[in-house]
């Protein structure tokens, strides 16, 4: 890091073991670094007095998103208001060959939003206007940085909903959503990210702005929308976005059944999707999460169980009735160790509060956690889970599993401590053991929390070579100087843009 | 979250504990989106988030604070959504409150603002000169749209001339008599925390409160020598005026418990309550550390205490609706969200909460004067939520709130004023206007 | 495109795909991409030497019914899934048409043909368009290399999504050679409400009404004059359910109510609600003439009747509607008049437009599809040529000279 931003030094011979576990990142361009007053300056003139950021002191918060064991101060942060302004700073970025990271809410949790020594932070979260809602057409026009669940308030009212609901919903904004294709707990039923996108305001390197879809369905030609979500901040920026919006459900409830074996549980999700009923949401919990929701929630989960089921149906309170009674006979046949049907709202929430308090019950029993976002075929849930119990034994680590059971996305949550750089690397080690399992048996490394620049690195083992330097070359189709959002989703490995 | 102190900087047990309350913090940024702030800025540096992360690399590197640390702090209302929003558990408050502590140590602001801070420290918590000085800026009233300028100071002298009040109510003798008997048989016996500026500006609060706790049947003293509960010096960073002034409570209070004994210290300005609720924590390394613990158990919003009672009405259902705005300090502070709602719609008022019901109205303490511009924006978007609600009046439970929101449409009134009425007292006179 | 029927290629491995793809690469011949070669008349016509057909490629390689999940090579007839699938009872969600009676052919599709022009039906609502429930491709590229590109669980972001690139891009930018798709349940029951109404905007109001209910409509179509079923004459706004007996009947009973205040609701289950929405699917009620031009305008449901004017006043227009009023279909007469007023009107409207099927002197003559914003057809052509750099596969489909 350039002169003016390195760290005040700690007080002598106190390093303490202290340990900065950086992240590998490509070489800082030195003419950048060089000219960084003059940068400074000039996005000065682009943009309004308060929408630079250019100190130390105030970059520092600027350095890391949701996953903080990685930092690096950037060179400045520029905090647009308008789609114009956006445009501007990409158009001079661009002129001058300077790196840019897109930051939504930052709550990226693969490290998606991480800053580069020489990159300008481009932050949308001024961008919070709601600015079309239309219930004829059912959707609604939104500027990128409006918050996940600010698109569902400005709707209920009415009786509509935004359905993709990550559990980070509060806080993450719907550009950050569209840039990592986010699902979230009721994806089974309504789809993620992509499955709910009309249109985007797209600013491209160039500072080109272009309409990509609309108010309709299907745009014709090439499927940029489609590919554009999920790309990490790759391709371009999003400045507003067109969702669509749902009518509310008349109503929901949810059931908890609780399983002796996880192989058991597992025969269960099987059997209830084999009968033909989708729940709105089916989430499983293991024995350590169960434990950790419960000290935490005192949601009455029962503590002798090895695997919990959480599933929540929709539609009339009949209907609701006839659901849940269809999975509890269902569930009766594998024996389960207890069941309970909420008969309200309130009991709904009550069998919710733990699987939704999940993270933080973890964060209270472990001073840090990774959050491993893996998919793999629902089948190999069981052989996953002792693989990863055994893994836990072989780092002296522990782990606790969320699983999204209907569509196979597992969450293990790797506790470790943050000031102990033996057990950071250890549980790096063990996180990327786990995706490799994910990736043998089937499935991939990240379901819905991206690559960023935590999994990078192990590209290779779900693409080939060719097939990572075809997704490089679209890539580059887009951005040919690779300066937008760099060291992301690609290993640095044969990556000639990015060498010094 | 990672920190980096050193053994040495670890010694001293407010670094220790800070170190404490940022290893339990994830850095999740759930909490930016909930944050007022952040609503309004826009900027990382003014969330939660991005101050706790000024505050550990500010404190890790043991270094003087600057005006940028200050700014961003600054503008931190204390309203403590954040820490009800945080799925980990980050005690925010006690954090921000060390660093403002820090702050206020290490930097030397500006003349002009380090003049109005020691003005407003001086004298919003004493009563007689506050009720002066108001006098005078009643006089001064109609200069304010005189005021040139939109420096920050032009801005803070228009906003407190113009959020005092144009006429001052008269002193109260009631509040200020030692003991209310309670009619019939006594069922309790509680201290009252009479406040300070609630005092001079909204006597008719203390009022309410005395005459329902004493026709519940409950005896009030208001133990002499207690006063200002520190809060207003707290949160400006003046750590020994604000542990002077809460001691002398502790003092009043301790007598009281140690003589005829206390069922409860109640407190009707939630503000205060918050403040008092945490004596435990600040006085932990004190030698009145038991008392403070204490004392900080008895402590009780107002409505704890009218539900513990068992509130009835005995008035009719008024057929209004109350437009129920939840202080930070009760809702966020106290976790007291449910409580007043239930006791209003008790007394027979429809009740409606407005849209955004977890963001603070800008009033914060003295941070309607320090930071005019935020608090009127704030100001401004939750009357905007309230219009929409088609309410008659609105219901407060922290003197703050009342003044911020007063003015405008509705008339604003403290929750017990309105428990009161139903119970047997007089009419809110704001509603009667 | 006579040329290339004397030299159709049909390799039934992915590796004799590449081969092919590398021997035309090597000969600096283009190829026309296709499943069953039924339908090469539409969109564009592409100016190739050879053939390439995933007709032999075929078979379902993988199909888990409780992970949602079917695996099938591309030139596996759809027919042939949809049938392994009902076995089961599940089904395609984006419920892709059979336009066989549209366009005069005998073969029905492949799954490469469906994945390759995004082709949904009218479960696309509120289900998701083909694209949507595409989980992973094998693809060859047009230099000849096989490559993956998603993978065969439900969730997952790892990398660009070459899937959705490939998904309607009609084998310009890859053959694929195998495809794994999300499938669902199949309703147990299904039911649908008809409802007359005066005109289209009345019709748009009833399907938006439908679509606003909390009970999950899975189709919404209006009908023109004189293609009604039942008998109804004049516009029939048509609305499904498709769930569990039980609630099927609940709903239809409760969007029946909401919807009584527009006019008179019939009600058709089972076999004719089946059958009702088959032709929707299959654009029977179009009623093209073979010899004319036929369009796909998507727009904004509340625009569609806007279209719709200016259509019939431009040229004798035929229409059909569906997706809420969002998908329009149009028939006319194959003129650079009618498509020129067909592009007009969906412009207006905010909306998009396909030349679906015309004789080859009108397809080749005009733009099939909306010209793309500037900087958008570069990243469009420097995408092409990372794909095909060559530009061998189908030339000319979707766009003159590219
Ligand atoms: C507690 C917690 C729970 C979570 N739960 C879920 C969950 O259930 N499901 C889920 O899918 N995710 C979850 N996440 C991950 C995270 O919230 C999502 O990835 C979210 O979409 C990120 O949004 P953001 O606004 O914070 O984006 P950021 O983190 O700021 O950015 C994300 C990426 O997108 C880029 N980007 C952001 N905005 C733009 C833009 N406008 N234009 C171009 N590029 C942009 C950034 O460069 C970065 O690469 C969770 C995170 C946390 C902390
Ligand atoms: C522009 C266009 C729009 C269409 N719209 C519709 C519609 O809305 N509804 C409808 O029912 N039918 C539509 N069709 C017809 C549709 O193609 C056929 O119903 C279906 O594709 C028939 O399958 P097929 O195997 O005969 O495909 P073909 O006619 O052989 O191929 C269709 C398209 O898919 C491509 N393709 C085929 N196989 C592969 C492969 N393995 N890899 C890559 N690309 C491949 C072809 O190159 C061609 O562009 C459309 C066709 C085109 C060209
Ligand atoms: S206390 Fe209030 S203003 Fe301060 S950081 Fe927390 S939410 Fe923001
Ligand atoms: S919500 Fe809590 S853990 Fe998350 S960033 Fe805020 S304070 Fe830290």
């Amino acid at each position: 890091m350039g002169p003016a931003l390195s760290r005040v030094a700690l007080a002598d011979g106190e390093a303490q073991g202290h340990f900065d576990p950086m992240i590998r990142l490509p070489p800082p361009k030195p003419e950048i670094l060089a000219r960084r007053d003059g940068i400074l300056a000039d996005l000065g003139r682009l943009l309004p007095e308060d929408a630079v950021i250019g100190e130390a002191i105030r970059l520092r918060p600027y350095e890391t998103d949701g996953l903080s064991a990685y930092r690096q101060m950037p060179l400045a942060v520029t905090l647009p208001r308008t789609t114009e302004e956006v445009a501007a700073v990409l158009r001079y970025c661009h002129a001058n060959g300077i790196r840019v990271v897109p930051r939504g809410a930052g709550t990226s949790l693969s490290g998606g939003a991480l800053p580069l020594e020489d990159a300008v932070v481009i932050g949308l979260m001024r961008m919070n206007r709601i600015l079309e809602v239309n219930y004829d057409d059912r959707f609604a026009v939104v500027e990128a940085g409006v918050t996940n669940i600010g698109i569902t308030k400005a709707v209920e009212g009415d009786g509509f909903f935004y359905a993709p609901d990550p559990s980070s919903q509060l806080a993450c904004m719907i550009g950050g959503n569209v840039m990592m294709n986010s699902g979230g707990a009721h994806c089974l039923k309504y789809g993620v990210t992509a499955n709910n996108l009309l249109g985007l305001t797209f600013v491209t390197i160039e500072g080109e702005v272009v309409r990509i879809g609309g108010q309709h369905l299907d745009a014709a030609g090439y499927d940029w929308l489609g590919l554009i979500t999920g790309s990490e901040g790759q391709l371009g920026m999003v400045t507003e976005v067109t969702v669509r919006i749902l009518r509310s459900p008349e109503g929901a409830r949810a059931m908890l059944a609780a399983f002796s074996s996880v192989e058991v549980a597992g025969q269960a999700v099987d059997a209830i999707i084999g009968a033909g009923v989708i729940p709105v949401a089916l989430e499983f919990m293991d024995k350590p999460c169960i434990h950790a929701c419960e000290a935490f929630a005192h949601a009455g989960y029962p503590l002798d169980a090895e695997a919990v089921l959480i599933i929540e149906v929709e539609g009339s309170l009949a209907e609701q009735d006839m659901l849940l009674n269809r999975i509890k006979e269902i569930c009766d046949r594998f024996e389960p160790i207890s069941m309970k049907l909420a008969e309200s709202a309130e009991q709904s929430l009550a069998i919710w509060k733990g699987r939704k308090g999940a993270f933080g019950a973890v964060g209270r029993i472990s001073p840090d956690y990774l959050c491993m976002d893996g998919t793999i075929p629902t089948g190999e849930l069981p052989h996953v889970l002792k693989r990863i119990g055994e893994m836990s034994a072989h780092y002296g680590l522990g782990v606790a599993n969320v699983f999204h059971a209907g569509d196979g996305n597992l969450h293990p949550l790797i506790m470790f401590d943050a000031n102990d750089a033996e057990s950071f690397r250890k549980a790096e080690a063990f996180g990327a053991d786990i995706l490799r399992l994910c990736v043998e048996v089937g499935g991939c490394l990240t379901g819905e929390h991206g690559v960023g620049v935590e999994k990078r690195d192990l590209m290779v083992a779900q693409f080939t070579p060719r097939e990572l330097a075809l997704q490089r070359a679209v890539k580059s189709a887009f951005d040919p100087g690779w300066l937008l959002n760099p060291a992301k989703v690609f290993p640095l490995e044969g990556n000639e843009a990015l060498a010094a | 979250m990672q920190t980096t102190f050193t053994a040495e900087q670890l010694r001293d047990p407010d670094t220790a504990e800070a170190n404490k309350i940022l290893r339990t913090c994830v850095h999740c940024g759930m909490c930016t989106a909930t944050c007022p702030t952040f609503l309004l800025l826009g900027d990382e540096l003014d969330s939660p988030r991005g101050r706790i992360y000024l505050i550990k690399d500010m404190l890790e590197n043991g270094r003087a604070a600057t005006e940028l640390e200050a700014r961003h702090v600054d503008r931190c209302l204390s309203c403590l959504s954040c820490m009800t929003t945080c799925p980990s558990g980050v005690h925010y408050m006690h954090l921000v409150d060390h660093a403002r502590r820090h702050i206020e140590e290490t930097y030397r602001r500006p003349w002009p603002e380090r003049a109005l801070r020691s003005v407003l420290a001086r004298v919003l918590p004493r009563p007689g000169l506050f009720r002066l000085s108001l006098r005078a800026a009643a006089l001064a009233r109609p200069l304010a749209r005189l005021i040139p300028g939109r420096g920050t100071t032009a801005q803070r002298l228009r906003a407190m001339l113009t959020l005092a009040p144009a006429a001052l109510p008269p002193r109260s003798p009631m509040q200020e008599a030692p003991l209310h008997p309670a009619e019939g048989t006594r069922r309790g016996r509680v201290a009252l925390l009479t406040g300070c500026a609630q005092k001079v500006l909204d006597p008719t609060i203390n009022e309410a409160t005395i005459r329902l706790l004493t026709r519940m049947g409950i005896e009030v003293v208001v133990p002499r020598g207690q006063g200002c509960c520190g809060a207003l010096t707290h949160h400006m960073g003046q750590h020994d005026p604000a542990m002077a002034a809460a001691r002398a409570n502790l003092q009043a209070w301790g007598a009281e418990i140690e003589g005829q004994g206390l069922d409860a210290i109640v407190i009707n300005a939630s503000g205060c309550g918050t403040t008092v609720k945490d004596y435990g924590f600040m006085f932990r390394d004190e030698p009145e550390a038991a008392l403070a613990a204490k004392i900080s158990e008895l402590a009780m919003d107002v409505t704890e205490v009218l539900d513990r009672f068992g509130y009835r009405p005995s008035r009719e259902a008024p057929g209004l609706t109350v437009a129920y705005h939840s202080a930070c300090s009760l809702q966020h502070g106290q976790k007291i969200t449910a409580l007043p709602k239930e006791l209003l719609k008790r007394a027979g008022f429809a009740v409606k909460e407005p849209a955004e019901p977890h963001i603070c109205c800008g009033s914060a303490g003295t941070y309607n004067l320090l930071q005019p511009g935020i608090a009127q924006a704030l100001r401004a978007r939750k009357l905007e939520n309230m219009a929409r609600l088609d309410a008659d009046l609105v219901a407060a439970g922290n003197i703050g709130c009342i003044t911020q929101l007063s003015g405008d449409a509705l008339p604003v009134v403290h929750t017990v004023e309105l428990l009161d009425w139903m119970a047997g007292g007089p009419k809110p006179a704001k509603l009667s206007a | 495109m006579s040329a290339a029927l004397d030299k159709v290629t049909a390799p039934d491995t992915e590796e004799g795909v590449a081969e092919a793809v590398r021997a035309a690469l090597a000969a600096r011949e283009p190829l026309a991409v296709e499943g069953r070669g039924t339908k090469r008349a539409m969109l564009r016509p592409v100016q190739a030497a050879r053939t390439l057909s995933t007709r032999a490629l075929t078979g379902i390689t993988l199909y888990r019914p409780t992970e949602l999940v079917i695996s099938a090579r591309a030139g596996t007839p759809v027919a042939e899934i949809e049938a392994a699938l009902a076995e089961k009872n599940q089904m395609l969600i984006a419920e892709p048409p059979d336009l066989r009676a549209l366009f005069g052919a005998e073969e029905g599709a492949t799954l490469g043909g469906v994945v390759g022009a995004n082709l949904s039906g009218p479960r696309r609502i509120t289900g998701g368009a083909m694209r949507d429930h595409v989980l992973g491709i094998r693809a060859v590229s047009g230099e000849g290399e096989v490559f993956r590109s998603g993978g065969r669980v439900l969730k997952n972001v790892t990398g660009l999504d070459l899937c959705k690139l490939l998904t309607g891009a009609y084998g310009t930018l890859g053959v694929l050679t195998e495809v794994t798709l999300k499938v669902q349940p199949a309703g147990e029951a299904t039911g649908t409400l008809a409802v007359r109404v005066p005109d289209l905007a009345e019709g748009i109001a009833v399907l938006s009404a439908a679509l606003s209910s909390p009970f999950g409509v899975s189709g919404a179509a209006l009908l023109p004059e004189g293609h009604a079923p039942l008998g109804l004459d004049g516009p029939v706004a048509l609305v499904r359910i498709e769930d569990f007996a039980e609630s099927v009947t609940y709903r239809l009973g409760r969007l029946r109510a909401a919807l009584s205040c527009f006019g008179e609701v019939s009600m058709l289950e089972g076999a004719p609600s089946r059958a009702a929405w088959r032709a929707v699917r299959d654009a029977v009620p179009l009623g093209a003439a073979p010899e004319g031009a036929v369009w796909r305008i998507s727009v904004a449901p509340s625009r569609a009747p806007g279209v719709c004017a200016a259509l019939r006043e431009a040229f004798p227009a035929r229409l059909l509607l569906d997706w809420g009023g969002g998908l329009v279909w149009v028939s006319g007469p194959a003129t650079a008049e009618a498509h020129a007023a067909v592009m007009a009107a969906a412009a207006v409207a905010g909306g998009t437009f396909t030349l679906f099927r015309a004789p080859e002197a009108l397809s080749a003559a005009v733009a099939v599809l909306p010209e793309e914003p500037a900087p958008l057809a570069a990243i469009g052509g420097r995408v092409k040529s990372v794909l095909d750099p060559a530009g061998i596969l189908n030339p000319g489909r979707m766009r003159a000279g590219a």
